[in-house]
């Protein structure tokens, strides 16, 4: 399934939301999550990840795996959090509006 | 994000870590996930660096490299075209300096768009000022202005100590809210109390930066030490800043002292600031926020009206209001105007001229590049994009012109700082190459990269790359294809044509001048000032002084005559009289005029050789109780008496009730503040009827006048040695400044711009020529080929270059019938070209167009046929 443009960065986010994770879990994580319908490249992911830490709305910083391996782990910060609160709002409107107007396949003449 | 945060990006260390910090990130997740499960790091890597990129700047930086890279690969082509800019802009900076000292500049305070000059004028008398009473009472009533001050100009006998000996120097009598609202703050000391009364009784000054280095050498100290002025012992209490030099253009006051003091300094018995009559003060006022210059002027013209019926006596006709620095000082000067006009406009042609020169080069480079610009049209660059490419091309050979520029100007200053007004203390121009300077040529610059960049590179963008790329690089040349340049090159002739005219006037301009009889004599002249009234003689005393000098220099051994008068003719300082002519009506509002005026001694005329055309000249019987006599020009005498014979008329001095004066002689009519002026009124009183306090003593010499200096000094010093001496020289030093070594130094300008000129405009034709001779090699080939001589083929050439002369010179030709009325008109004393100059202009013009394509001629003749041919 390809992904809606822009929808990358708030895929990110909400992921971070549960909690810190390094660049290749974010990316199983979005994977395991939309059940492999998502496959995310962690080449297109990475400069998101990037790009999110410099606007600010996550930060990072060394840590050692649960496997005991050193891993760069993305945390979301305040200002994330709030971005991420604005944009799930902004979504849901977009889907509900959306749904509205689509409502359920009616039947079309083949 | 914002453009700070980015600023870090710039920075190669930050990169170098912020790359270090990626790398050892996704070494350590390959060490988790394999490198196959994480796909093409090189390209996230390479997105993310883009990231950090500021695309546009980076990609003008590559085009800067580049077009370093093709620039370096044609230095002939770059050093001919960053010569032309440089020689132009250098011009044209340098002229700016000049206008700027003389009229542009603005004063050298804080904010000083929002200082206006305020100021009244009647309609008798064109020059302005303000009396005391009346700038007091409209600094009360006043609310558009949130401050203003009042000043007035004058020299001063200054003793830094008082053991030195007197200097004169110029000062400013200021009031005690001066600096404040001309927003100086002093560079040490402090400020004049705003208290008056506490001013009124401690004598204190302040002085300028320059005057405390060269007295003091900058030694705090100097605060509170004493300083006498006009032999009053003064507290120095402040320093001004090295960069306030005074309100007035050309003159430095050295000392500023509050007006309150001018009674005491001048040594009057009446206080000054208390005559209403006396218009002599420079008013600024500093605008209130919500004030505008309109409503400014609509309130002073209520306050002026209403002080005007009060004081009807002083104050009839008496207008007041404000205007801008500028406009004040093109008012006070008009003539200025017109030569920064015109020497704006002429050297404005010198750069279009060089524009066009590179403009030219562009035009000849872009079909030589028209290969590349098709390769790189075909593999996908946009338009747009090659015309920035070539934009910075250009834009590099402009500042690197603005550059060369610079230099090139600053010898033109250095050049222009010659110029000088004799006088003691002197007057400073004040031409300099500061910021202003520079940014002009900035833009001078800039402006000339459109003009010479923008045509060349939409028409090498426009290049149709499949012919082009089939042709090989030479691009189908037909007949059509220099059409464009051929114009720029006749536009290039005409110009140098127009430039090189206007040069002739102003070389027939000095050449009257030094032909030009001067109205009175010079040679075997020396001239003194001298102004016993600092050491507060009375009007007897110094009137007793300049008996006995005068008596004691006519028996000193080598003088011939002696002489004195308040004004020599053609000194920087001419005095203004207000006169009512007897029987001559004045148009309604008006009761007098004014006319240039001097007290002079029985023997000025025949020391002076100044003609009396009618009636007679002064005696000694002229004398202070005797009858009130005067002489008059025979301008004057024309303008207010035509027709009538002057002998035995009447005039009025110095107001409409003023004490009346018979006309007894007509003198001739001379040159009196410049040589090209137009004939001025002029009226001679005796000096003993009209006693002034500060004259200048003529003696003619049996020998060399300059010989006649140091004992002329010790005749002053014999009577009184405190009365300084200033302003002595030989007559015919200050007549040669005032008059040919200005037309010399405007000669040397227009002159120097000719020659500019003529160099771009040869250079334009040769370019062309050898361009068009390159271009058609072959053709040149098959012609020897089949039996064309080596003359023929020179001829061909020349004949083009001539050709385009012919059509430029007579193009020029009609710019010059526009452009010489318009000259003439501004800049008066221009002399009308000779036929000579106008036959030898386009003569020299042809020559050397001849030899410039003479040169690509015998190359096209010198051709081997066969090689030609196999060239291609």
């Amino acid at each position: 399934m390809e992904l809606l443009q822009g929808t990358l960065d708030m895929l990110v986010l909400r992921t971070l939301l549960a909690g810190p994770q390094h660049g290749y879990g974010v990316a199983k994580s979005i994977r395991s999550n939309s059940s492999e319908a998502l496959d995310i490249e962690f080449g297109s992911l990475y400069p998101a990840l990037k790009r999110l830490e410099a606007k600010g709305w996550i930060a990072s910083g060394w840590k050692t795996s649960e496997h005991n391996r050193r891993a760069k782990y993305y945390r979301l910060t305040a200002a994330g959090r709030k971005h991420l609160v604005r944009e799930h709002s902004k979504w849901a409107d977009f889907v509900s509006t959306v749904a509205r107007i689509m409502g359920p396949l009616p039947q079309v003449q083949k | 994000m914002t453009v700070r945060s980015r600023i870090k990006y710039l920075w190669p260390a930050w990169r170098r870590r912020q790359e270090r910090e990626m790398r050892e990130e996704l070494e350590s997740l390959t060490a988790i996930a394999g490198s196959r499960e994480l796909g093409n790091l090189t390209l996230a890597m390479e997105e993310v660096r883009a990231g950090w990129g500021w695309p546009w700047l980076e990609s003008i930086f590559a085009d800067m490299r580049y077009s370093m890279r093709t620039l370096g690969r044609q230095p002939a082509f770059v050093t001919v075209a960053v010569l032309s800019l440089a020689l132009a802009i250098g011009a044209n900076s340098a002229i700016f300096s000049f206008a700027d000292a003389l009229l542009l500049r603005p004063l050298p305070v804080k904010n000083p768009g929002a200082l206006y000059d305020v100021t009244s004028t009647t309609p008798d008398n064109p020059f302005e000022g303000m009396s005391f009473p009346d700038y007091r009472d409209l600094r009360e009533k006043s609310r558009a202005f949130s401050g203003l001050a009042a000043y007035r100009l004058t020299t001063l006998a200054v003793a830094a100590n008082p053991a030195a000996p007197a200097r004169m120097c110029f000062a400013n009598l200021v009031s005690d809210n001066y600096f404040p609202v001309v927003g100086v703050t002093p560079a040490g000391g402090r400020a004049f109390p705003a208290d008056e009364k506490t001013a009124a009784a401690q004598p204190v000054a302040m002085v300028s930066y320059d005057f405390w280095q060269e007295n003091y050498g900058g030694d705090g100290r100097a605060i509170g030490s004493g300083l006498r002025l006009n032999g009053v012992v003064f507290t120095i209490i402040g320093v001004a800043p090295a960069s306030f030099t005074g309100l007035d253009r050309f003159i430095r006051p050295s000392v500023f002292v509050p007006l309150r003091m001018a009674q005491r300094l001048e040594g009057e018995a009446a206080d000054p600031l208390e005559d209403r009559g006396s218009h002599n003060l420079v008013v600024k006022g500093r605008l209130h926020a919500g004030a505008t210059l309109k409503s400014a002027r609509a309130e002073l013209a209520i306050i002026g009206a209403a002080l005007e019926r009060e004081y009807v006596k002083t104050n009839r006709g008496r207008h007041m209001t404000a205007r801008t620095e500028l406009r004040r000082r093109i008012q006070q000067s008009p003539q200025l105007l017109a030569a920064v006009r015109m020497l704006m406009g002429l050297v404005a042609l010198i750069l279009i001229m060089a524009c066009s020169n590179v403009a030219n080069l562009l035009l000849v480079r872009a079909r030589a590049r028209s290969r590349e610009i098709a390769i790189r049209l075909s593999i996908g660059a946009g338009r747009r994009r090659v015309v920035r490419q070539l934009m910075t091309e250009s834009l590099m050979l402009a500042m690197a012109g603005c550059g060369a520029g610079l230099f090139a100007a600053y010898g033109g200053i250095r050049l222009l700082e010659t110029m000088s007004v004799p006088s003691d203390p002197p007057f400073v121009l004040g031409v300099q190459l500061d910021w202003r300077v520079a940014q002009f040529s900035l833009l001078a610059a800039l402006a000339s990269c459109l003009f010479f960049g923008l045509v060349p590179a939409w028409q090498t963008a426009r290049t149709d790359f499949v012919s082009a790329l089939k042709a090989g690089g030479e691009a189908a040349s037909g007949r059509g294809r220099t059409f464009g340049r051929d114009i720029l090159v006749a536009g290039q002739i005409a110009l140098a044509m127009v430039v090189l005219i206007a040069a002739g006037m102003f070389l027939a301009g000095f050449r009257n001048m030094l032909v030009m009889p001067p109205e009175f004599r010079i040679d075997h002249l020396i001239s003194m000032d001298t102004a016993p009234a600092v050491l507060h003689y009375s009007p007897e005393q110094t009137m007793a002084f300049y008996r006995q000098l005068v008596d004691r220099v006519r028996t000193m051994p080598g003088v011939a005559g002696v002489s004195i008068t308040e004004s020599l003719p053609l000194s920087p300082a001419q005095t203004v009289i207000t006169v009512a002519p007897e029987a001559y009506q004045f148009p309604k509002g008006r009761e007098t005029a004014i006319a240039f005026g001097a007290a002079v001694d029985a023997g000025y005329f025949k020391t002076l050789n100044v003609g009396i055309t009618r009636g007679r000249a002064f005696t000694d019987d002229d004398r202070a109780g005797s009858r009130r006599v005067a002489i008059v020009n025979q301008q004057f005498a024309k303008t207010y008496w035509p027709n009538q014979e002057p002998i035995g008329k009447r005039i009025r001095l110095d107001s409409a009730a003023g004490p009346l004066a018979e006309v007894v002689g007509v003198a001739k009519t001379g040159h009196y503040l410049a040589v090209n002026e137009a004939p001025a009124t002029f009226v001679y009183v005796p000096y003993e009827q009209n006693p002034r306090s500060r004259m200048t003593l003529i003696v003619q010499s049996v020998g060399d006048a300059g010989g006649l200096a140091s004992p002329l000094r010790g005749a002053v010093r014999a009577i009184d040695a405190n009365v300084p001496v200033f302003n002595l020289r030989p007559v015919a030093t200050l007549y040669e400044s005032r008059v040919t070594d200005t037309w010399l130094q405007f000669f040397q300008m227009v002159g120097t711009m000719g020659f500019i000129g003529l160099a771009l405009a040869t250079t334009g034709l040769y370019g062309l020529v050898a361009y068009t001779v390159s271009r058609r090699v072959k053709e040149f080939g098959i012609r020897v080929a089949i039996g064309a001589s080596r003359r023929d083929v020179i001829w061909f050439v020349e004949r083009r270059g001539l050709i385009l002369a012919g059509v430029g010179i007579a193009l020029g030709g009609a710019l010059t019938a526009v452009a010489v009325p318009m000259l003439s008109a501004g800049f008066p004393g221009l002399g009308a070209s000779s036929p000579v100059v106008y036959a030898l202009v386009p003569l020299a013009l042809l020559t050397v167009s001849a030899i410039a394509s003479y040169v690509p001629a015998r190359r096209a003749a010198g051709l081997d046929p066969l090689r030609a041919l196999r060239n291609e």
